[in-house]
């Protein structure tokens, strides 16, 4: 431990007198920026301190980081104190909600740069530009843009279960359309060895994903004739949830979910015997199920008992999959406090963090301290044959990598050094590129409604409560079309006549 | 009787100058600085922030250049629906609050006066005000294992009446449990200052009841109440002052998609709409416009105190 530790400041201190010796020729900037932190229970090595990634970013391109970072619990509070002292704002600050009214309020304000002029300029910024258009709209305000998006996985969304306790109940094959899907649940409900989808407080997901296979709209649906309804009024909506109360009913949802928090939602099904045995939900969660088992219970990853499921077509035969999100994840923005001479090259070091460089260097860090390439080719965090020591060299990029790849906005796609992959890994990569085209979007998400800013939270979560309580059998139909009727008396009409005027004037 | 009127006296005279009596006491009024500080600092200069609620207030632009927009929150907020439910929502919970919680320390003090045993008496006080400094974040884990599916009371319960009672998820019982975890929590520490007034009664008027034949219930009501009657009126009216704070972290931690219709109160609303949702002017004013009832309340109160002859606040 001592002796790479002195090993690894040693490099450093060799490395860190090289890197000013490689630095010059280019132009040295100063760069502060705020992000979130998901490590924050972890020290942080700074670029004074000799954190090799800042010193090999700064080697690459003459930028020197200055990173505030915001423990992530706490990153929306802050960035409302941080806009609303302007002259101390960071030069580049990740927002994360990109329609949130902070966000909006801001930008509109004019406390960001329009970076619109610049990310498509494929010959200064050529990686800015490789970004998808469609995902550069949904983050776009009053048509302009004011930052670069983080992208994000399209086709995450899902549906993963334990195939063994489907074979105990009877059930080999995996389901090709969502009947079977839905056979498949009653059958192992029936069963009564465990619950089957495992669902808690947190239920956007599972009320998201069911309605949506059925052949629903997400959040909003556009009738043929162009009018805007909410998509719960839709008929194949109310088959989701349908579904679900039956299952509920016949005792295959666990009759407490609703108040087990989201923080302990994984317990259920990663324990011994499972609780329950399914979940809808992001389906990278279902891979690391499997290696938990794995690790856990002696699972054999060569015939995974995790079965991802996703795409499945509904009666009519269409295939719609849930948006787990919108293409991105927040977004990058330049704030005003960064000079108009400053702002070209603040906007090519955002570029080189597109690059495959940049990207790797950002969320991997630097060959031979952060990670090593095997002979087998991938990519790993520790050297070859030092897999025992593992955990030191985790902690050592758990103090360095840190939260960079916070900063990392990959709106080219992910190109940094392939890691080695087990069965379901590249099944869910694989399902991400095929399967993307088969995601749906809220026809609404880049409209503006001021009500919906005000109002919208509120009248909606009235409204999944009652969808909540109409699963679990607290209320009936009426009951839950009376909470629908108060939605459009509270402020939910008000809403779609301004989507609607809104749609109007684009479409 | 007779310190009044040289109290009289002498309070005449100071009110002549302040200046003579700054010269007379310099200790006292420096003593009073930290003081004044503090309430300058922490409660009067925060009062400008109340301007953004008559303002569409924009962080990035701030409180002095944002346009200013009148009562439109305010018209805002009574113009929807909810306004009613949440508003309910706060009285019924506080006024619940009061009823029960308020009682409480009182009981629990005069009973700690009657325990002759001095040993017990330290070892039970200090067993309830170890409470008081349990988070409610632990308290609320706490009744969610014991109250929970598989908790010790919702199997009890559903042994005795034969089904079960959903503790947490029941509207109708949501603001009982609330009540419960703040009756468990504060009212041993509520004590202290009732014990406090209880050790000011004077101990030659028990010894002359107790000679005059009187019982230790007549004791009670006749001499021990009576003496500590104007403090419990100055903590009612301080308390009354509070009434609609219910809190939000509490009610955050106890709500879920069965009982929101009755934990969503004002507080909780400001909570949401204003440090989740950013928007400062909406909440600020309705934040102002509770504020606006509680003073209300107190001066209400107040009065009815003055008439019905104790000191009250002042």
């Amino acid at each position: 431990m001592k002796k790479i530790l002195s090993l690894a400041l040693a490099l450093i201190l060799a490395l860190s007198v090289m890197s000013f010796v490689a630095a010059e020729g280019k132009e040295e900037i100063t760069l502060n920026v705020m992000l979130p932190d998901f490590n924050s229970d972890k020290d942080w090595v700074t670029f004074e301190d000799g954190n090799p990634i800042l010193q090999a970013i700064y080697e690459a391109t003459g930028v020197k980081l200055n990173i505030t970072w915001v423990a992530d619990a706490a990153y929306g509070e802050k960035t409302s104190l941080t806009v609303a002292d302007p002259a101390n704002m960071p030069e580049v600050m990740v927002m994360q909600g990109v329609r949130d009214a902070i966000m909006i309020s801001t930008a509109r304000a004019g406390a960001f740069w329009d970076l619109t002029d610049y990310i498509y300029d494929a010959e200064e910024y050529p990686n800015l530009a490789e970004g998808a258009k469609s995902t550069y709209d949904n983050i776009a305000i009053d048509g302009r843009l004011y930052g670069i998006y983080r992208a994000r996985a399209y086709a995450r969304a899902g549906i993963y279960y334990r195939n063994d306790y489907a074979e105990a109940a009877g059930i080999t094959e995996v389901p090709t359309n969502v009947e079977e899907f839905k056979e498949l649940c009653f059958a192992i409900a029936e069963k009564g060895d465990a619950y089957v989808i495992n669902m808690c407080k947190y239920v956007a997901g599972t009320i998201g994903i069911t309605p949506v296979m059925h052949g629903a709209p997400y959040q909003y649906g556009v009738t043929e004739d162009g009018t805007i309804y909410p998509a719960f009024e839709d008929e194949k909506f109310q088959e989701g949830l349908d579904f679900l109360r039956d299952l509920y009913a016949a005792g295959g949802i666990d009759p407490n979910f609703m108040t087990i928090e989201s923080g302990v939602w994984n317990d259920a099904e990663r324990s011994n015997p499972p609780k329950a045995i399914m979940r809808l939900d992001c389906l990278d969660n279902g891979y690391r199920y499997q290696e938990w088992l794995e690790t856990n219970m002696g699972a054999d990853p060569e015939a995974p008992i995790v079965t991802l499921l996703t795409a499945l077509p509904d009666d009519e035969g269409n295939i719609q999959i849930w948006p787990q999100n919108i293409g991105a994840s927040g977004e990058v923005c330049v704030c005003k406090t960064v000079s108009e001479e400053k702002l070209p090259a603040v906007l090519k070091f955002l570029d080189w963090l597109n690059s495959a460089e940049g990207q790797t260097t950002l969320t991997c860090g630097v060959e031979g301290k952060n990670y090593w390439i095997h002979s087998d080719g991938y990519r790993y965090a520790y050297p070859e044959g030092e897999k025992e020591n593992q955990e030191t060299y985790t902690n050592y990029n758990s103090t360095t990598v840190h939260s960079l790849n916070q900063l990392g906005m990959n709106v080219g796609g992910d190109k940094t050094p392939p890691t080695a992959t087990t069965l379901l890994r590249s099944w869910y990569n694989q399902n991400l590129i095929d399967n993307a085209k088969d995601v749906i979007s809220n026809p609404c998400f880049t409209l503006d409604s001021a009500t919906n800013v005000l109002l919208g939270t509120t009248i909606n979560t009235a409204v999944e409560d009652a969808q909540v309580q109409y699963i679990a059998g607290k209320i009936d139909l009426e009951g839950l079309q009376a909470v629908y009727a108060d939605w459009h008396a509270q402020g939910g009409d008000k809403i779609l006549a301004e989507y609607q005027e809104a749609y109007d004037a684009i479409h | 009787m007779t310190a009044q009127p040289a109290y009289a006296v002498q309070r005449k005279k100071r009110k002549k100058s302040l200046l003579t009596d700054l010269a007379k006491n310099p200790w006292l009024y420096i003593m009073m600085i930290p003081g004044i500080v503090y309430f300058a600092v922490f409660k009067y200069l925060p009062m400008w922030g109340l301007i953004i609620g008559f303002e569409d207030y924009v962080p990035y632009t701030g409180p002095i250049k944002s346009t200013f927009v009148g009562l439109y929150w305010f018209r805002m907020f009574f113009s929807t629906p909810m306004w009613l439910n949440y508003l309910g929502n706060t009285l019924i919970l506080s006024f619940m609050s009061i009823i029960l919680t308020f009682p409480a320390p009182i009981i629990l003090a005069l009973l700690l006066n009657e325990i002759r045993n001095m040993q017990f008496k330290r070892i039970s006080q200090t067993l309830l005000y170890m409470p008081h400094f349990i988070s409610i974040v632990i308290v609320v884990s706490i009744t969610y294992v014991i109250f929970g599916a598989d908790g010790i009371v919702y199997k009890l319960t559903q042994k005795i009446l034969g089904h079960s009672i959903d503790y947490l998820g029941d509207p109708g019982v949501f603001r009982w449990m609330i009540v419960g975890q703040s009756i468990w929590k504060e009212t041993g520490w509520g004590t202290i200052i009732f014990l406090a007034a209880l050790t000011n009664v004077d101990t030659q008027l028990y010894e002359a009841s107790m000679i005059d034949g009187a019982n230790r219930m007549q004791r009670l009501w006749h001499i021990t109440l009576p003496a500590i009657r104007s403090t419990i009126v100055l903590m009612l009216v301080l308390r009354m002052g509070s009434v609609l704070d219910t809190g939000y972290e509490h009610l955050i931690l106890m709500s879920n998609s069965l009982n929101r219709s009755v934990s969503l109160t004002l507080d909780v609303f400001v909570y949401q709409n204003g440090i989740k949702g950013a928007q400062y002017s909406y909440t600020t004013a309705v934040g102002l416009m509770k504020s606006l009832v509680s003073v209300m309340m107190v001066l209400t109160s107040n009065k009815i105190a003055h008439v019905l002859g104790e000191e009250g606040l002042f």
